[in-house]
């Protein structure tokens, strides 16, 4: 299975982790041999089709969401209630049908024996809980997350919240520099909000850190057929417009051209 | 899914004849294709190719485009506007990358779109494809909105798609569709003069401009501002325009514009469509395409007419 699959897969269980975040899981072995780390879904609500009387409010388009756990045929979504898309997402409960097209993208590598940050913002944290599951047993990690308030903060080593509700207070990102010189890190993985990871490929270019970098942007049809997803990939002389669906989500930092975004 | 289309296709042959249909020079085995930029090789992983009648591959352009800086994409209460703006490899890598794959793998006529700056770019680009094998036909595209100095430059002047056609025409003997911007005054009199050059048919609508603007911050959706306007809400003004064109023109019309099902393309084929596309659907719905044919096969059965029998025929 190199190409994206359609399917509608019914949602074994639905979890509650606060307000604002749920996690939805379907079970499909097939899906779950072809997907990687870093790889999303676009999935979607069957019933934003159907007769609703906000139907003119669900959107149509099917969301692209990272996968966060998968295992055995075991696929897990986390999702944060962010918009339309994912408030209809968000209506689903157990044995709803969910409509699947993936897994879609390309990935973050995955290596041995290296010295690993993650960092994640917000809902930036799934894709690295299913990354981190892959590199725990031969790379020594090091996850920093941040978040706007104690809703937004999940298991790592090092919590930081906008508010300081709890963990440190301020970005994740402030005091990068020295966590990446204290745990000697060697290789950092990246996904949050845009100015988060922007932040964060300023700092490892300065210090010449490998960095891959997981981006979200709106999409269409998610299989690299229509080129909306578009982000400027390449060298500040020499770039061109890269599909966030199909070479990304995840990139090399050094090449995101974050000044033309 | 591939059951049910044989179902169809395999042991009806009455279905099969029913859906023939004719695309100027081409004979298609059904009146379905797919929006140029909105559907490639990749979609054949969700349903059997056979539903469609030819295959229109995105745009190309001479030199390689960049396209435009995203945002690109925004979905709204009906529709989508894109700003894409064309991004293509350029004519060479389409020929020598592109093509050679599509003549391996597709199993329907491809019909190739293209678009350029200046007559004789156009003239040019059409000689270099001429030169290579494995297409049925070309979609001109004189009318994609997203492009400052290309495309709908030119599809709004009837003078010059008249005398962009007439030289095209002395230039290939293949399929050679017009494709047409809804963005003008009189779309008919710009039909006619493409017909009056020489067209073989025209495809019709193109992109509607459109825009969104977050109220709140008073912020554009798209980067560049204004984008192009698809999907169901462009339904109503294609269907007009279809009809509008297929008064004033002898030439086949594929007609597209907010066709999301069965239901839809009957109503630009009794409106006089002679094939139909589509295209954002393809986002909406994975399986429109096959759902379509069905749908459309099993009414024209059920009906005992053809594509024909209906084009047209409209009663107002």
């Amino acid at each position: 299975m190199n190409s994206p699959q359609y399917r509608q897969r019914a949602i074994q269980l639905r979890e509650e982790l606060s307000d604002e975040y749920f996690i939805l899981w379907i079970w499909d072995e097939a899906l779950g041999a072809a997907g990687k780390p870093g790889q999303f879904y676009e999935i979607r609500a069957l019933s934003s089709l159907a007769n609703l009387q906000t139907f003119h409010a669900i959107p149509k388009l099917f969301k692209p969401i990272s996968i966060y756990d998968n295992q055995g045929g075991r696929i897990g979504f986390m999702i944060k209630k962010v918009g339309t898309g994912t408030n209809a997402l968000s209506r689903l409960r157990a044995g709803d049908t969910l409509e699947l097209i993936g897994p879609c993208g390309t990935g973050f590598p995955v290596f041995r024996g290296r010295r690993i940050l993650l960092i994640s913002g917000g809902i930036g944290y799934p894709p690295l809980w299913y990354l981190q599951k892959e590199l725990i047993n031969h790379n020594q990690i090091y996850w920093m997350h941040g978040g706007g308030g104690q809703a937004d903060v999940f298991p790592c080593d090092e919590i930081w919240t906008e508010d300081g509700s709890i963990g440190r207070k301020g970005r994740v990102c402030d005091n990068l520099e020295e966590t990446i010189t204290k745990h000697e890190v060697d290789t950092v993985y990246s996904c949050g909000p845009q100015g988060l990871l922007r932040t964060v490929c300023e700092i490892t270019n300065k210090l010449d850190i490998e960095h891959y970098c997981s981006l979200e942007a709106y999409m269409a049809c998610g299989i690299g057929v229509c080129h909306g997803c578009a982000v400027p990939i390449g060298h500040p002389e020499d770039w061109t417009f890269k599909r966030v669906c199909k070479e990304g989500p995840v990139f090399n930092a050094k090449e995101i051209r974050w000044e033309l975004f | 899914m591939g059951a049910i289309l044989n179902d169809i296709w395999g042991n009806s042959i009455n279905a099969v004849k029913l859906l023939t249909t004719r695309l100027g020079k081409l004979e298609l085995s059904t009146p379905l294709l797919v929006a140029s930029g909105t559907f490639d090789l990749e979609n054949f992983e969700f349903f059997d190719p056979a539903c469609l009648g030819a295959f229109v591959s995105k745009t190309i352009t001479r030199e390689p485009k960049k396209g435009n800086p995203p945002p690109r994409l925004y979905e709204t209460e009906a529709g989508l506007i894109n700003s894409i703006g064309l991004q293509n490899p350029g004519l060479d890598k389409f020929i020598h990358e592109k093509l050679p794959v599509y003549r391996d793998k597709l199993s329907m006529p491809l019909i190739v779109s293209f678009s350029g700056s200046t007559i004789s770019e156009f003239c040019q680009m059409l000689e270099t494809l001429e030169a290579s094998a494995g297409i049925a036909g070309y979609e001109v595209n004189v009318s994609c909105p997203n492009v400052e100095n290309e495309g709908i430059a030119f599809g709004t002047d009837p003078d010059i798609v008249f005398e962009l056609t007439r030289r095209l025409q002395e230039i290939t003997d293949k399929e050679l569709c017009i494709k047409l911007s809804p963005n003008v005054t009189d779309i008919a009199t710009i039909a006619a003069a493409a017909e009056a050059g020489g067209a073989s048919s025209l495809a019709l609508i193109n992109s509607l401009w459109g825009m969104a603007i977050d109220y709140r911050t008073g912020k554009s959706k798209i980067k560049k501002g204004i984008g192009g306007y698809t999907g169901c809400g462009v339904k109503p003004v294609a269907l007009a325009l279809t009809y509008k064109v297929a008064q004033a023109v002898r030439i086949p019309i594929l007609a597209m514009g907010g066709i999301y099902n069965w239901q839809d393309a009957l109503e630009f084929i009794w409106a006089g469509a002679s094939a139909i596309s589509l295209g954002t659907a393809n986002f909406i719905n994975p399986l429109a395409a096959p759902e379509l044919i069905m749908g459309l096969g099993e009414y024209l059965l059920s009906t005992k007419k053809s594509i024909n029998d209906l084009k047209g025929k409209v009663e107002i």
